[in-house]
């Protein structure tokens, strides 16, 4: 029998074990909004009536957790993975979300997987987003740091608290945000919709579950560590690029503009003809290696988004 | 008997799967401004009174599943008492696709019905 709003909320999780972390979060915020919508409604029609009595006639109306959370399952599985390659997608949506996703192979030959990189979406997305890592990795680093260190200097005085607590909401926020930033470039499935905050409960307990929470203080970590992160991505992107085109320009530098390739005082040296073709193709090679480097540390960058900014 | 239950629910089921888009685009192109999922829960239910074939919950996933079609938009605001609430709007491709859902809906009826009924002309 369920009494309560919580107690639906906990079910449906329950129910919901083993689906995506983003699509429980989804239907609990759903849930929450339809559940407490509709028992503000009963009791303002009759506020004599008893909160169990009226959940009871909500959720006949609303679907036992189990039904709502296969409803939810179903619509999941139908959807498919954004930036999913066209040719796949198909194969991907017929399967079932408790079945393992099919393997797909790769049919096409060597070079035209080595080369069709620059035609991925996905390895684009990410190169974007790894490069752009080094801003918000400052600002979220600065935020975090300037935060933190306020609120706990400030607590010795009672202003910290509130400081403190909206500090912890702003953490919140940022991880919403980075969230919808994640799945547009990165196409990891993240929240689409904040978590509501329980409506029973005092601010100093909301305040208490903030602190108590290990998401709030996982997403601390990642804002703080954003910051190198996005200085390594940064940093070995840039100079795997220019080193790239350096190798494709060099023809072009030194038979156009008689640059030399390196200087020694006053000596200057330039590579043999014979030379330039290999600086050519090996330019060209590193530029497609490093779009593969990019693809996978944005997929590895989105797990850990996943794993630290989405609650359990 | 159970398992007789079981298809009996199998079929509503994947009816529903189909409907729910139809009437929840309808809800939306008919309301005047935006709707959240209560308002629409409670609408469906003044109009089809004693039929409950639909849970409301079931309702949310098929909203959220048509947003990220692209035939509803929708944004968050806070509401006075309670929980946010997420707004829902159709936009013009959502129009466009109801038309033909509509016509296909009309077919799909006509086409049933006329089976249906052939049988009784027996």
């Amino acid at each position: 029998m369920i009494n309560s709003v919580e107690q639906y909320l906990s079910k449906l999780k329950k129910e919901l074990s083993g689906s995506d972390r983003a699509t429980i979060q989804d239907a609990l915020s759903d849930a929450e909004e339809h559940l407490r919508t509709a028992l503000n409604s009963a009791t303002e029609a009759d506020p004599q009536i008893s909160e169990a009595e009226a959940m009871a006639a909500i959720v006949e109306k609303y679907g036992a957790p189990e039904e709502i959370a296969a409803a939810y399952k179903e619509i999941e599985s139908r959807t498919p993975s954004s930036f999913a390659r066209p040719i796949y997608k198909e194969s991907e949506a017929e399967v079932a979300p408790e079945v393992a996703k099919p393997v797909v192979v790769d049919t096409r030959p060597f070079y035209v997987k080595f080369f069709g990189i620059f035609a991925d979406l996905k390895a684009w997305g990410a190169l974007l987003y790894l490069i752009f890592a080094l801003g918000t990795g400052i600002i979220y680093f600065t935020w975090a740091v300037t935060g933190l260190s306020l609120s706990l200097g400030l607590l010795i005085l009672i202003i910290g608290i509130p400081i403190a607590g909206l500090f912890l909401l702003s953490v919140r926020g940022i991880a919403l945000v980075e969230g919808r930033i994640v799945e547009a470039l990165l196409g990891v499935r993240m929240p689409r919709r904040p978590l509501f905050s329980r409506k029973d409960i005092g601010w100093w307990q909301k305040f208490k579950g903030m602190l108590t929470s290990q998401h709030t203080w996982t997403a601390i970590v990642y804002m703080t560590l954003q910051m190198p992160l996005g200085i390594i991505y940064f940093t070995v992107i840039i100079t795997l690029i220019a080193l790239s085109l350096w190798g494709i320009a060099i023809p072009i530098l030194q038979l156009g503009f008689n640059m030399p390739v390196g200087q020694n005082w006053d000596t200057y040296y330039y590579l043999a003809g014979w030379m330039m073709p290999i600086t050519v193709i090996g330019g060209i090679l590193l530029l497609t290696g490093t779009m593969h480097l990019v693809k996978a540390a944005g997929r590895l960058h989105g797990n850990l988004a996943k794993a630290m900014l989405v609650r359990e | 008997m159970d398992e007789l239950n079981e298809a009996i629910k199998k079929f509503q089921k994947e009816l529903n799967g189909g409907t729910s888009s139809l009437v929840l685009l309808s809800v939306l192109d008919k309301a005047e401004s935006p709707m959240y999922g209560y308002q629409i829960a409670k609408l469906i239910e003044a109009q089809t009174k004693d039929v409950d074939i639909m849970k409301q919950g079931a309702l949310y996933p098929v909203l959220r599943s048509l947003e990220s079609t692209g035939l509803l938009e929708s944004e968050v605001e806070p509401s006075v008492s309670g929980p946010p609430r997420r707004y829902y709007r159709i936009n013009e491709p959502g129009r466009m696709t109801l038309a033909k859902w509509i016509e296909i809906w009309h077919q799909t009826r006509e086409f049933v019905d006329a089976i249906l009924k052939g049988g009784d002309d027996d």
